[in-house]
């Protein structure tokens, strides 16, 4: 059997070579018809229906570069925020993007270092959206401050004021958690994106050659270079394994530090990271179905992959709704009248459409992957991912809005809404999201090529060896 | 014009283009004239074309003098005047005239521009506190709307050929007598005001004085002539009364003499501890007024019914022994309230009061004369006097005006002050009057209803830029400029001393001419002086009147008013003078509007309030649109639904829909056109009805129908207990330490090492609820002392009010006859501040003498602090809000506050900027500071004394021993904020025969 042809009756040889074990890339592919496939995506003329997208995705960012321009000349008054509520939509968006950033850098690290190989079809995609996501997440907290010229006030930068930011702020935390976290995660990215670029970089000619060598940083696929990529991996995944954690964790700080009924809770930092990854994971599955239908990818992206991720949002998903309740029951134990009330009014108040809402898509729809064939249908699980993404956005808005606008003293409750420019923000950072996530799917190659071929059988070096072997 | 400046079509050189500019005809105009015509439109950023067009013009006339940019100098003191130290303000006492009324002012001045109004200390009817409408003076005179132009037909004249046209008519009336001519003038207590109109009688006698207020006293004063057969007016003594009974009467804010009733009224319920007594106050009413929130019992009647409520209470008097005949009433009034109260009344005969609103008819002052008088409270608690300085407006003078003009009996007008087009009864067309009369003048503030029908219009100068002088309550004052006229106006003694003078004349030449009658001519010099620093003259001009006790009662026996009274089941509608805008006269005021009214908490509109029975029976809600109706007039304004008030009533707010400038167009809608001559205050014969659409209202608290949804209001009355501590008095007795009932019990204990605040000053506020009325003059004082933007209705909608301290109403027990309380909240000043922690660039601190300071410089505007305040105090400029303020309005804001640009984050600072400048004036004086020094702006307005301020580690000052009381508790204590600021417990002090009663009520709510 040639190693640089389909075979269709590979895929039942391999897998009795495994010795029953589910094969993860299926279609019978050799690793040469897996470059082809891969690698042809970013090769091909770019297809009409790309420039369409792509110009769709264009406006939405033009959208929110327009609804930032406008924030910036005229005030953050444009936004529905009042008295009570001084944090609105863009926090609520930030939080959510960073939370959809949570499940690349966990599929990449935590998964790589649990040796889950199914994560390989899935991963160089899912950091990719990571990255995108966190990009999304950053615009926020630098224009929701009403004097965004003053924002870099943030950073410790030293300064003939000589005042340094107040380090006792999570605001300030957020900084450092969020911007650590997005290095990490790009570099990470990168370096497993190395090896891949020099597989396009073999296979290209002229001007592309010479711009994919730039970023292959001369890679040979020696066994040296091997060597030490494999290290210098392993590492990157052990430190951005932590930063999964923190990076939510500290987001929560945000509420959780506070002294805002409703906010200020201990359960919000593992809750917090249990709901990103459980977000992350349902975007990662709303891209993955959409993206290996277009591409064709099947056979790499499995449905035996996403069922996995199903899994993942099952547990995920009734972790968080576990939290729902456990805040529920701990507002009424500690006896606090304003806790009670929070929870209370986030259920029965005028933001009760809201948290029902949040309930039914974060609480209600993970379990229906409790039933295998739900958790293998497609359509399924791309309606229930669509349900997540909604319910985890309105887990953000319960929290941030409801509790600001009923907190202490009746006197200063307020009922909060957004206004047009709060929404027009929100939609074109999906704009913004989609255009550098188009741009990654036309240039770069979307499953990480070497993983996967890591993981199939044949890069086991006992696998010519075998009775099952070659023949 | 356009040509003209146009190079390409006059050449290339801008000079011969200027040369020809110069020969346009409408250049010419432009220069002849000191103000062009529509000079205003330049304040007015919206009208580029406008702007455009006189650029052009200011460009030609600077190039017409010179070739190169104008040079602007600024230009120094080459001698200072004396006492004058640049940054340094200075204070001078004048008089503020409001009707028959006056307060005695305190105004600061920055090099000649006065900025801030307080009440003068030595003053007995301001005693240095103020009121609303004083302190929104200082926008009044700043108001970039007002009118700057003599104007004749309309069109722009000047004061020189206005007099030279009223000398041409002046022969004529010299020689008839005044034989049709009028005076129209506002009512007023001045007297030279008074000594100029005997003069223009004696030298026109055939002429007709005038006087016309659309609210007045004129009621009051009827009813007291009708007792006492002198006009007169009542002046209280709330010191002395053990027992207020008021009918209608708000003497705490709308009602006359306001600041010493409420000073007077809350002296006697400052309980420092469980050993003090208090006073009673009974309110009758039909709406909910400030008063009515501060009353220990208190009865809701409609206002029409009032009449019949004072007959039966005379009747029960006379029940209990008191020599009085009362006509005999049919009205099923609480029985038991009656009894007990004249039980009461008669219990502290000589130390009670009965006070009358201006609502209220003539046969109900007369009657309440009556009643006080067998209660032998004549001359204890209640006077009357005779003011020979007054004026007092009469309704059927005008009216009977109005029909000699229509008649074309009047050939000559001269109205001066007032809006007599506007404030005129719906049943007299004063404008059609006006076209009947040949030669009308108006001197205005504004250009206004009246203006536009008058053939003369003549710019009213400002009280703060005229001399002039009052006499009323404790004594007559002057009233001194501050500054010269900003618009070039006239005062009332300017235009009438030209009237009855033949040369020109000047108004203090004649004001001080006034007061050689009156100081006498020996020392004049000095004693003249005198009064105009000290502001006012102790000895009172007023003669005491005595009451007639068997007129007021034959009066009251002919009278068939009171059982003529309406039903309970006919809907009444009553006028009510606006809280923020009063007769119209601050409409075009931005503070006032604003302001919320402290029961409604409603601003930038004027509501029909009911009560929600009524509501459901017209089928309205919050915020339906109403459509009132009478003899087919109309007009529709938001229903708000009042808690409290009487059924069957409809109250409506007057003073609005005015169009003179820039804050008044489209506030509100004007209720005048409904009010006719016969029901002036409460009138029946309406209808209501829902009509389409509704109308969205700016209200700063409740938002929304909260008080509709039940989760919030069992939320908001299972918290209010211990957000506003209250007990009664017997009770307080009982459990002095109850305040702390709700005090955690628990250690509390604090994140982090805490800050030792033992050393030095450490500024403290105490504000005892017992005492607050919620008048609100803190709130719009705060708002003057530190340059608190006016946002407008859209931003107030929008939530995002501005006011550093802010007056939390909420109501308790009954839903459709609640208590209410006031609650002042700003910046509590914690010591365990939870904003501070949470600022990522640390732009708010805490300073070593506890205040919670804001670094306007470094704040980037995360809002953070704002959402983890528990008070809700921060608040932030989500605009540039200044960006818009007129350049004129920008002399009313006080140099040492920064005016904060959008972004940033604000807040009440304990008036850091008074504690500065008293710090460094005592150092001046070589001396340490002293409790007193500093008086913060919602102190000292405050006119009962509700607010302490001071160091808290000096334990003899006032601070510390009130904080030293028990009923002194810090809200939301619980959280170990350690607030600087706390509260005084709220105690009532309820009869203890009706008490049972009112708490059956409570528990049944």
């Amino acid at each position: 059997m040639s190693i640089l042809n389909k075979h269709p009756q590979r895929d039942s040889a391999a897998t009795e070579a495994l010795g029953g074990e589910e094969l993860l890339v299926t279609g019978g592919h050799s690793f040469s018809t897996l470059t082809d496939k891969v690698s042809g995506i970013v090769e091909t003329k770019t297809p009409p229906k790309w420039y369409l997208l792509f110009a769709m995705a264009v406006s939405g960012a033009m959208v929110l570069l327009g609804a930032i321009g406008w924030l910036v000349w005229e005030g953050t008054g444009i936004w529905g925020l009042n008295n009570p509520v001084g944090w609105g939509w863009a926090i609520v968006n930030f939080v959510f993007w960073v939370g959809i950033g949570h499940a690349g850098t966990l599929i990449s690290a935590i998964l790589f270092l649990l040796r889950q190989q199914w994560r390989t079809a899935i991963n160089r995609f899912a950091e990719a959206m990571t990255i995108f996501a966190v990009i999304c997440a950053l615009v926020f907290p630098g224009i929701h401050v009403g004097r965004i010229w003053l924002a870099y006030y943030m950073f410790p930068i030293p300064n003939q004021m000589l005042i340094w930011p107040n380090f006792r702020s999570p605001l300030l935390w957020d900084i450092f958690a969020v911007g650590t976290y997005f290095t990490v995660s790009t570099l990470f990215w990168y370096v497993g994106l190395i090896p891949d670029l020099a597989t396009l970089r073999d296979r290209a000619t002229k001007v592309r050659k010479k711009v994919l060598g730039f970023f292959a940083m001369g890679w040979r696929g020696g066994n040296r270079q091997w060597q030490h990529y494999e290290k210098a991996y392993l590492m990157l995944a052990g430190l951005a394994t932590p930063l999964v954690l923190s990076v939510h964790s500290v987001v929560a700080t945000d509420f959780a530090t506070s002294m805002v009924p409703g906010w200020h809770t201990t359960i919000f930092p593992p809750y917090f990271v249990a709901g990103a990854v459980f977000s992350g994971f349902g975007m990662v599955m709303t891209l993955a179905i959409i993206a290996r239908k277009i591409y064709g990818l099947e056979d790499i992206i499995t449905v035996n992959h996403l069922e996995k991720m199903n899994k993942i949002i099952l547990v995920t998903g009734s972790m968080v709704g576990y939290a729902y309740m456990t805040e529920f029951f701990i507002a009424w134990y500690s006896g606090n009248e304003y806790e009670f009330f929070a929870f209370i009014n986030r259920a029965l108040g005028p933001y009760a459409w809201a948290y029902w809402i949040m309930f039914l898509c974060n609480v209600i729809t993970p379990q229906i992957f409790w039933f295998k064939k739900l958790r293998r249908s497609i359509p399924v699980m791309f309606v229930a991912s669509i349900f997540v993404n909604i319910g985890m956005w309105f887990e953000r808005f319960v929290i941030t809005v409801t509790s600001l606008s009923r907190d202490f003293l009746p006197s200063s409750w307020d009922y909060y809404s957004p206004s047009i420019w709060d929404i027009l923000t929100f939609v074109g950072s999906f704009g913004l999201f989609f255009t550098f996530f188009l741009l990654f799917l036309r240039f770069l190659p979307m499953v990480a090529l070497a993983e996967v071929k890591g993981v199939m059988p044949e890069a086991d070096p006992h696998n010519y060896h075998s009775e099952g072997g070659a023949k | 014009m356009s040509n003209a400046i146009n190079p390409s079509a006059q050449g290339k050189t801008y000079w011969r283009s200027l040369d020809h500019l110069a020969e346009t005809p409408e250049f010419k105009e432009l220069v002849e004239k000191e103000f062009p015509d529509g000079a205003d439109e330049l304040k007015n950023p919206v009208s580029r074309r406008k702007f455009l067009s006189l650029m052009g013009a200011s460009m030609a006339l600077a190039g017409l003098t010179s070739c190169r940019r104008p040079v602007e100098k600024i230009i120094p003191y080459v001698v200072k005047p004396e006492e004058i130290i640049p940054g340094k303000p200075q204070y001078y006492a004048t008089n503020m005239p409001f009707g028959t009324e006056s307060f005695g002012l305190l105004v600061e001045s920055h090099e000649g521009r006065p900025t801030k109004i307080e009440g003068n200390k030595n003053h007995p009817a301001s005693g240095g506190s103020s009121n609303v409408f004083m302190q929104a003076e200082m926008l009044n005179l700043y108001d970039p709307d007002r009118s700057q132009m003599v104007l004749n037909q309309g069109k722009n004249s000047s004061w020189n050929a206005y007099r030279s046209a009223w000398k041409k008519i002046a022969e004529t009336y010299t020689e008839n007598g005044g034989e049709g001519m009028a005076i129209l003038s506002e009512s007023f207590a001045s007297p030279t005001m008074m000594r100029l109109s005997e003069a223009f009688m004696k030298k026109f006698p055939q002429a007709r004085w005038v006087t016309y207020d659309s609210v007045s006293d004129e009621n009051i004063f009827s009813g007291v002539q009708a007792a006492t057969g002198q006009l007169a007016q009542p002046r209280y003594n709330f010191k002395e009364a053990n027992i207020v009974l008021s009918l209608d009467s708000d003497f705490l804010q709308m009602d006359s003499n306001d600041i010493p009733n409420a000073r007077d009224f809350a002296s006697r319920r400052k309980v420092r501890s469980e050993k003090d007594s208090m006073n009673r106050l009974y309110v009758v009413e039909g709406t909910y007024t400030i008063t009515g929130g501060m009353a220990d019992h208190r009865l809701r009647v409609q206002n029409g019914q009032i009449g019949m409520f004072a007959a039966a209470l005379a009747h029960e008097l006379s029940a209990q022994g008191l020599d009085i005949k009362a006509p005999r009433v049919n009205a099923d009034f609480d029985k038991k309230w009656i009894t007990v109260l004249a039980r009461d009344l008669i219990h502290n005969k000589g130390k009670s009061l009965v006070v009358g609103g201006r609502r209220q008819p003539a046969e109900v002052h007369t009657l309440i004369a009556l009643i006080n008088e067998v209660l032998s409270n004549t001359n204890k608690t209640v006077s009357y006097t005779a003011n020979p300085d007054m004026q007092a407006s009469s309704l059927k003078s005008f009216m009977n005006l109005n029909k000699a003009m229509k008649e074309g009996k009047i050939e000559s007008l001269i109205i001066l002050g007032g809006n007599p087009v506007y404030q005129a009864p719906a049943d007299v067309d004063f404008a059609a009057g006006l076209k009947k009369v040949n030669y009308s003048v108006h001197l205005s503030s504004h250009v206004d209803e009246t203006s536009a029908n008058t053939t003369w219009h003549i710019p009213e100068a400002h009280f703060l830029e005229s001399w002039g002088d009052v006499s009323g309550y404790g004594g007559a004052g002057i009233i001194q400029p501050l500054i010269a006229p900003l618009f070039d106006g006239k005062s009332d003694i300017d235009v009438l001393a030209d009237l009855v003078s033949d040369e020109e004349v000047w108004a203090y030449g004649v004001v001080q001419e006034t007061w050689t009658g009156i100081l006498g001519a020996a020392g004049f010099e000095k004693a003249w002086r005198k009064v105009v620093h000290d502001g006012f003259l102790t000895s009172t001009r007023e003669t005491p009147v005595a009451m007639n006790k068997s007129r007021a009662q034959g009066v009251v026996s002919m009278s068939r008013y009171y059982s003529s009274t309406v039903s309970g089941n006919e809907m009444e509608v009553i006028f009510t003078a606006s809280f923020s805008n009063f007769d119209g006269r601050y409409a075009n005021n931005g503070w006032m509007q604003e302001l919320p009214d402290p029961v409604t908490k409603v601003t930038w509109d004027n509501v029909a309030l009911l009560s929600a029975n009524t509501a459901k029976q017209l089928g309205v809600k919050n915020e339906d649109r109403l459509k009132v109706s009478t003899s087919g007039v109309d007009v529709v304004l938001p229903v708000w639904i009042q808690p409290g008030m009487a059924d069957n009533t409809l109250a409506l707010e007057l003073g609005y829909g005015r169009e003179i400038g820039r804050v008044s167009t489209g506030v509100g809608a004007n209720v005048g056109v409904l009010r006719y001559a016969s029901g002036m205050n409460i009138a029946s014969g309406f209808t209501a009805e829902k009509a389409l659409g509704t109308h969205t209202l700016a209200c700063v608290q409740d938002h929304h129908g909260f008080d509709e949804e039940k989760l919030a209001a069992d939320a908001i009355q299972e918290r209010l207990p211990a957000i506003v501590r209250e007990s009664t008095l017997s009770d307080y007795q009982k459990d002095p330490e109850f305040a702390m009932a709700f005090a955690e019990k628990n250690e509390l204990k604090g994140m982090w090492k805490e800050h030792d605040y033992g050393e030095g000053n450490q500024w403290g506020m105490s504000i005892d609820l017992t005492s607050c009325t919620g008048c609100s003059a803190c709130t719009i004082a705060c708002q003057s002392e530190n340059n608190i933007p006016i946002i407008g209705k859209d931003e107030v909608s929008n939530g995002r009010d501005m006011s550093w301290i802010r007056l939390d109403r909420y109501y308790t027990g009954d839903v459709e006859d609640p208590e209410m309380v006031f609650q002042p909240i700003a910046c509590q000043h914690c010591e365990m501040a939870p904003c501070e922690g949470v600022c990522p660039v640390a732009a708010t601190t805490h300073s070593e003498e506890g205040l919670n300071e804001m670094a306007y410089n470094r704040c980037i505007g995360t809002r953070y602090c704002a959402n983890n305040c528990p008070y809700k105090v921060r608040r932030f400029n989500f605009f540039n809000y200044t960006k818009d303020v007129p350049e004129i309005v920008e002399m009313a804001m006080n140099p040492d506050v920064s005016i904060r640009f959008r972004g940033v984050m604000e807040k009440c600072t304990f008036c850091v900027q008074r504690i500065n400048v008293a710090k460094i004036e005592v150092k001046n004086e070589g001396r340490g500071l002293e409790d007193g020094d500093i008086v913060v702006a919602c102190q000292q307005a405050c006119p009962t004394d509700a607010i302490a301020f001071g160091n808290i580690n000096d334990p003899n000052s006032e601070v510390s021993k009130v904080k030293a009381q028990n009923r002194d508790y810090a809200l939301l204590g619980e959280l170990n904020l350690q607030p600087r600021t706390s509260y005084g417990a709220k105690l009532r002090n309820p009869n203890p025969d009706l008490e049972a009663e009112h708490h059956a009520a409570e528990h049944t709510a």
